[in-house]
């Protein structure tokens, strides 16, 4: 098989006919990965996936094959497997589709990633919303089980794996991994304190591995195609292929596959330009918890380090495109609002801070702002970045603080002295 | 030469590592937080939701610190609260980093955005760690101006506790202390963001529910007091003590709990002359810094309206009490009982609630003034049976040589025998549910249902047929061999309750069983003199110290310190309660002396009213009216324990001193009213005060004597030795009673207390599926004395038993049935009361 | 000794009776102490009659004399007294020790507490000093109401703080005084 970068891999088959059909997938190669994973050892799989160099697609991009080789060997405690399927990010819509157009793909994944970390029992927690994927999802995992591709005895392996689809209440924060958890297990979506990580006591104290729908369905192409094919994709420290959820004013948005470390003017090619042609103002590059980026880096390669050594993060590769007609405080103000809500309360930055950021960008955007809240935005972001539980807090302020830094004047303009026609705010 | 000085190498001792705080080396036991070795050298951190003895939250951000490990700083500031030493580590305190110093100030200005600033109006104010803190490290001026988040306040979460939302942090002490300390998580977190709260389940119509959670339990908490002194911001606060002062007003002073046998440490704030609140003081061998609600709210019985002031005397025409001088008081006591004395004889009832001092100079002005040993500070059911395991097994035992809290904490295995550890020492429940919970101690409950107590010591219960416990006991080899290895561990502890004395042969199959094991034994009486009056002698078989009575060398000894005549000491041993009693009715005694005993505690209440009455002089030694002040010939006002010092002896042995909390208030405690009474009578008991009297007791007191390898076997006199009985057999329509008392009930140190009371326990009937069968939903248990009435709650006792509630409202076991734990009553269908 | 010496005496006398009296008749005549003289205290109300004191103590915690003893009480819903949760259930102060300095009147976060001219603090029997919070309580003015009695200015004690100026006004006090001075002329 050899790889083009241009050649869809991971939604090669969403436009099939019916292609979450057990049938269509098992016609299109599928299952055929775990079969040949099933004859290694999980040692060997750990190894795989190390060697293929597959970064977590969740947004912080930590080596899955490091975080699968962190699961204790013994089996004195159950392993689990959980899939983080609450896709909650702003802009973020790759996942949904995936477990829409392909559940197979995730469903043999997780049977490859739970053999490999020993695992009996995997869970996929999605986002509570997301109802008609969930139905997909439970659909699929009822014909992979009716075909034996779950359940006791996988394949004649003499594996066992039961999957579990569990929905969600509809918290942003149950994306973090354990706040996951504790949601999974029936308590409020709270993170949890650090250590003991996941590996260590995660679902009901157990060695637990939490990984990205995303991430999980690349695993039956790394098994089918080799670690060597993998790194063909993408870039040296970020290989593989990506889903860019491209939404905004463009022609054509929606979900495009291609290597990490496309630039957006690639991107913008294949989604057919900006939309009616008004020009490129801002963008994000991993949904709104990613420092926004300006037409100034439209060059910027879309991969982890890419995007970091630009001074944003590659997050969930969300991009959120606006051309001239946004405001900037208006946008800002509203992803505020969004953290304000689901800032889940348990520390005093994120809860506190989200809540009066959001009232004095209101305030702005109505007219009533001052220059000196210009500096009480930005202190108040510095008292919450690095200073919340998690990365809620760090990811709430980043639009705020990206926002001034790109178009302070777009801010100077909102306040009372210096008044001015505020710009799309009517959007 | 000279010699370049050579740096002193320190060593690190082993399971330590050597960090840096500030620029100062400082070497820390592995696993320590960062706060604490901080607060070791003297910087203190700002925290709220830190609490040594709750897991770390890491939730309110106030602690943050800048850390570096192995020479690279760390990017974001660390919470120090979360974060353990480590080997090499540099940190620096808002003392030394601009970045935590900003942070805090970052943090403390967040938390007051939503905060009221209503610091005049709250009753934290004064004493408060926000206000505190953020005077420390808090800008002068907010920059907030826009809309704060306003609830609706207060909210009564329950009737003792009020909940004002705006002015929490949720640092969740409290949810962490109900879910892991007490293991009532009545409260939780509710909501998110910013208008996350602290609530019950229905906190909105919470007054007419009965306070339920969302598993449909009321709310019930023994424990709650402890969520309002540990909440960092006036959010929970009591309404007993709401707007009562304000903190620099009150004086405060240790003290020592008298309501249970747990001696638990408090501290007594007062203000002109009246305690405003009590709150728990810090002991980390006794009560670390928990108490129960009973001890922190129920003290205004000392201040009720009908409090004995002066000393009252009966008039022989009118037979009324008046009141009298001390002088006249005394002198008609005393020659009221000489006369008896040297008629037919007089006799001490001296309860189990007075202080060692007073304990003593009761053991005391028996044997002295009245020369008998008819005296029982029992007030309660008793037998000869726990006389000679008290004798035996109890008496000079103490933390060097018994069993302590520490131990409890630490034991493989708790086996806790007609004992209900929540509602008769709280402090020990508390104790047995932190070992289960930190160290997986087993604790075996033997009783009749599983009481809250043995689900949150994740216990395990042995049911049996009230009156069978001790066939239970002795089967234990027999039917539960795991059990039985388990007691051989070392450390494996037995607990025995007040109610063993109700079961004849109990104590003698739990003398035999600790024999047989090794695991140490411990009896937990339920009131906080009893194990005191042990040790001085209030016993008809013991004078102080332990020594037999029927011991000739023992009575010389005594003889001599007391400064009596070579045989002046009576050999024969006295009666115990009931034999008192009975001889008062029989006309074999004349006189009595109580303090502090309330009729209806008596094993037969008739008889006690009975024994009053046929009484030739009945001296009093009281605070408040009560049935045997309606008897008394004199009645001598004493002092609560707010008005005197002393000491109590907790169920471990352990001295718990305390100082007098309100001076110069004129009330008398018991010893110094004994001593003057026996000079009336020429006999000297040199008690004039507390101190006298402890120093008097200390040269007869055990000391010494026992080292750790002892044990706790001290025989004094002869071990018990009654052959346990088979469990009464009810008939049809009759069911064996079980009955303890509530923590919260009826007794008469909870009296003016609406607030505390409105956190009882239901007052129900308790029995099993089968045994309520046909009953409906309330049941009518009686006796040829009287019947009760209460709704049926279907619990897994065995068939055949119903439990009743000791001494609630509506719920009199001994006053309205005359029965006790052990006894067939009659069971009906009950009407709706 | 000159002839005219025994008139000259008279000369003075004489020259006296077309000068300006300054004899002050007292207490026939009430002599009005400086605008800003610290005399007894007042504890003001709100323009509806509910008392300002919150009973916080403050001012007994600022006395340097301790003069003042407060004791705080919960407001009900059917017994109310102040604005908000909290009232001055008990409220002394021992005229025997004040020493008028106004450290209390500066301590009161509600400006409940504020001193008016009134001095005649005398009398012959020490009990009678200690004045209570009957005795200091400022007089109903027209449109107050003697408490107990609901907020009848807002739904919250917020709307009286905050917008006390604006309720003052809606009662009938002039603007440019406060409740406080308008009821000091009132005592005058």
């Amino acid at each position: 098989m050899t790889a083009d970068p241009i050649t869809p891999v991971l939604t090669k088959r969403w436009l099939s006919p019916q292609s979450w059909r057990l049938s269509t997938y098992e016609d299109l190669e599928g299952y055929s990965a775990l079969r040949k994973a099933l004859k290694g050892s999980p040692e060997q799989l750990v190894q795989l996936v190390k060697d293929s160099g597959l970064r977590g697609r969740g947004g912080a991009g930590f080596p899955a094959g490091v975080k699968w080789s962190f699961m204790p060997p013994n089996e004195d405690k159950p392993h689990y497997l959980v899939i983080n399927a609450d896709e909650g990010e702003p802009g973020t819509c790759k996942d949904i589709p995936l477990m829409m157009a392909d559940p197979h793909s995730l469903i043999e994944g997780c049977v490859i990633a739970a053999y490999a970390m020993r695992s009996h029992h995997c869970f996929i927690y999605v986002r509570g919303e997301a109802l008609h994927p969930i139905r997909r999802l439970n659909a699929a995992v009822r014909e992979a089980q009716a075909a034996g591709y779950l359940g006791a005895d996988i394949l004649g392996s003499g594996f066992d794996l039961e999957l579990t689809v569990h929905a969600g209440a509809g918290a942003y924060i149950c994306g973090e991994e354990t706040a996951l958890l504790d949601s999974l297990e029936g308590r409020r979506g709270q993170p949890r304190l650090k250590p003991p990580f996941p590996a260590a006591a995660g679902l009901y104290a157990a060695p637990t591995t939490v990984n990205n729908v995303e991430t999980i369905a690349s695993v039956p192409y790394i098994v089918n195609g080799g670690a060597d094919w993998f790194r063909q994709m993408g870039r040296e420290k970020s290989p593989g292929p990506k889903i860019f959820s491209i939404s905004g004013h463009v022609e054509r948005p929606g979900q495009y596959e291609a290597p990490l470390g496309t630039t957006l003017r690639e991107l913008l090619e294949l989604c057919g330009g900006m939309k009616d042609g008004i020009p490129l103002k801002f963008w994000t590059p991993g949904g709104s918890s990613t420092p926004l980026f300006t037409a100034e880096h439209l060059d910027v390669p879309l991969d982890f380090e890419g995007a970091a050594e630009a001074g944003s993060m590659l997050g969930t590769t969300a991009v959120q495109i606006f051309n001239e007609t946004v405001s900037v405080p208006w946008a800002v103000m509203k992803w505020t609002q969004f953290y304000e809500h689901e800032s889940c309360g348990k520390c005093t930055p994120c809860r506190e801070g989200t809540y009066w950021l959001a009232q004095i960008l209101e305030r702005m955007v109505d007219g009533h702002g001052t220059e000196e809240d210009i500096d009480t935005l930005l202190d108040v972001c510095d008292n919450i970045f690095g200073r919340s539980f998690c990365a809620l807090g760090d990811g709430a302020v980043s639009p705020i603080t990206s926002g001034i830094k790109y178009f302070r004047d777009e801010f100077l303009a909102l306040c009372e002295s210096n008044k001015r026609e505020l710009v799309g705010a009517q959007a | 030469m000279t010699m370049a000085p050579e740096e002193p190498k320190v060593e690190v001792p082993e399971g330590h590592v050597k960090l840096t705080v500030d620029g100062e080396e400082v070497i820390a036991p592995k696993g320590e937080l960062l706060i604490r070795t901080a607060e070791r050298l003297g910087t203190v951190v700002p925290r709220f939701c830190d609490h040594p003895l709750l897991d770390p939250a890491g939730a309110c951000r106030q602690c943050l610190v800048e850390v570096e490990m192995g020479g690279r700083p760390m990017p974001k500031p660390q919470a120090s609260c979360t974060m353990t030493v480590a080997d090499g580590m540099v940190v620096k305190t808002q003392r030394t980093s601009p970045v935590a110093d900003k942070a805090q100030q970052g943090v403390m200005e967040l938390l007051l955005i939503n905060h009221p600033l209503d610091c005049p109006i709250c009753d934290k104010g004064g004493e408060c760690p926000l206000q505190n803190q953020a005077m420390a490290h808090g800008r002068p001026e907010s920059r907030f101006r826009d809309k704060k988040r306003t609830f609706p306040k207060p909210l009564p979460i329950s009737t003792q506790v009020l909940l004002d939302r705006e002015r929490c942090v949720l640092c969740q002490r409290c949810t962490r202390f109900s879910a892991q300390i007490a293991g009532d998580p009545f409260i939780e977190l509710l909501e998110r963001g910013a208008h996350q709260q602290i609530g019950t389940a229905e906190t909105a119509d919470v007054l007419d529910m009965a306070s339920r959670t969302s598993s449909g339990k009321p709310f019930q908490s023994y424990f709650s007091g402890n969520t309002i002194q540990i909440c960092p911001v006036g959010a929970l606060t009591s309404a007993q003590y709401r707007f009562r002062s304000r903190p620099f007003d009150l004086v405060s002073s240790p003290s020592v709990c008298e309501h249970c046998s747990s001696g638990c440490a408090e501290r007594t704030d007062f203000r002109r002359g009246k305690v405003m609140r009590k709150l728990a003081g810090e002991d980390p061998e006794v009560n670390e810094e928990w108490v129960c609600d009973k001890g922190r709210f129920a003290f205004r019985y000392a201040t009720a309206s009908d409090r004995i002031r002066t000393p009252l005397v009966r008039n022989a025409e009118t037979g009324e009490l008046e009141e009298a001088s001390w002088t006249q008081a005394l002198r008609a006591a005393a020659e009221g009982l000489a006369k008896a004395r040297d008629g037919k004889g007089a006799a001490v009832l001296s309860g189990g609630r007075s202080t060692v001092e007073d304990a003593y100079s009761y053991a005391k002005f028996a044997r002295v003034a009245l020369r008998t040993n008819d005296i029982d500070f029992r007030a309660r059911a008793h037998s000869a049976e726990e006389l000679d395991f008290l004798g035996s097994r109890v008496v000079g035992t103490g933390p060097e040589n018994g069993v302590t809290f520490h131990a409890l904490e630490h034991a493989p295995l708790v086996l806790c025998v007609a004992f209900e550890p929540e509602e008769e020492a709280p402090a020990v429940f508390l104790r047995l549910r932190k070992g289960a919970r930190n160290r997986g101690t087993q604790v075996v409950h033997i009783g009749q249902w599983t009481t809250p107590a043995v689900d949150r010591t994740f216990g395990e219960l042995l049911a049996c047929v009230p009156g069978a416990e001790a066939s239970a006991v002795e089967g234990i080899a027999q039917h539960a061999p795991d059990l039985d290895e388990s007691l051989r561990a070392e450390g494996a502890v037995v607990l025995v309750g007040e109610r063993a004395a109700e079961v004849p042969g109990l104590f003698t199959a739990l003398h035999r069983l600790a024999e047989r094991t090794g695991a140490r034994l411990a009896w937990i009486p339920r009131r906080a003199g009893e194990r005191g009056a042990v040790e001085v002698g209030a016993l008809p078989t013991l004078l102080p110290g332990g020594r037999a009575v029927t011991d000739a060398a023992a009575r010389t000894e005594v003889e001599q310190v007391w400064g009596l005549a070579e045989g002046a000491l009576p050999a024969e041993p006295g009666r115990d309660t009931t034999g008192i009693l009975t001889a008062l009715v029989a006309g074999e005694l004349d006189g009595l002396v109580v303090g502090g005993v309330d009729p209806n505690d008596l094993p037969d209440p008739a008889l006690a009213r009975e024994a009053l009455a046929a009484a030739g002089f009945v001296v009093s030694l009281e605070m408040r009216p009560s049935g045997v002040t309606d008897h008394a010939d004199v009645v001598l006002p004493i002092a609560p324990v707010d008005e005197k010092a002393g000491s109590f002896l907790n169920w471990e042995g352990r001295h718990r001193e305390f100082p007098v909390s309100l001076e110069g208030t004129g009330a008398l405690p018991d010893c110094r009213v004994l001593d003057t009474l026996g000079v009336e009578m020429d006999a000297d008991l040199f008690t004039q005060t507390p101190a006298a009297a402890a120093g008097d007791f200390a040269r007869l007191a055990v000391k010494g004597t026992f080292t750790a390898s002892d044990a706790v076997k001290v025989p004094f006199t002869a071990a018990p030795d009654v052959p346990h009985q088979q469990a009464a057999t009810p008939g049809a329509g009759q069911a064996v009673l079980a009955t303890w008392r509530q923590l919260i009930d009826d007794g008469s140190l909870l009296i003016d207390e609406p607030h505390l009371a409105g956190t009882a326990r239901a007052v129900v009937a308790r029995m099993s599926a089968a045994t309520a069968e046909g009953l409906g939903g309330h049941v009518t248990v009686s006796t040829d004395r009287g019947s009760i009435s209460l709704p049926i709650v279907v619990a897994d006792l065995p068939d055949g038993v119903v439990w009743l509630p000791g001494n609630s409202p509506g719920s009199k076991v001994r006053a309205t049935l005359g029965a006790g734990h052990g006894s067939v009553v009659s069971i009906a269908a009950g009407g709706a009361r | 000794m000159g002839i005219f010496d025994p008139v000259k005496g008279f000369g003075v006398t004489f020259g006296m009776m077309f000068k300006k009296v300054i004899t002050e008749e007292y207490p026939e005549i009430g002599a009005p102490a400086a605008p800003r003289y610290h005399g007894r205290h007042q504890l003001n109300r709100h323009p509806d009659g509910l008392e300002k004191c919150v009973g916080c103590e403050l001012c007994a915690w600022a006395c340097p004399a301790d003069a003042i003893f407060v004791e705080g009480g919960d407001n009900t819903e059917d017994e109310r007294f102040s604005p908000g949760e909290r009232y001055g259930m008990d409220y002394q102060i021992n005229y025997l020790r004040c020493i008028g300095c106004g450290l209390c009147v500066e301590a009161c976060p509600t400006r409940s507490l504020t001193m008016i001219n009134f001095y005649e603090l005398a009398d012959d029997d020490r009990q009678k000093l200690i004045y209570t919070k009957e005795d200091l309580l400022a007089p109903l003015l027209p449109g107050m109401e003697q408490p107990p009695h609901p907020m009848r200015l807002g739904d919250d004690e917020q709307d009286y703080y905050v917008n006390g100026p604006e309720l003052a006004r809606g009662r009938g006090v002039p603007s440019g005084e406060t409740v406080e001075t308008s009821e000091e002329k009132a005592v005058q």
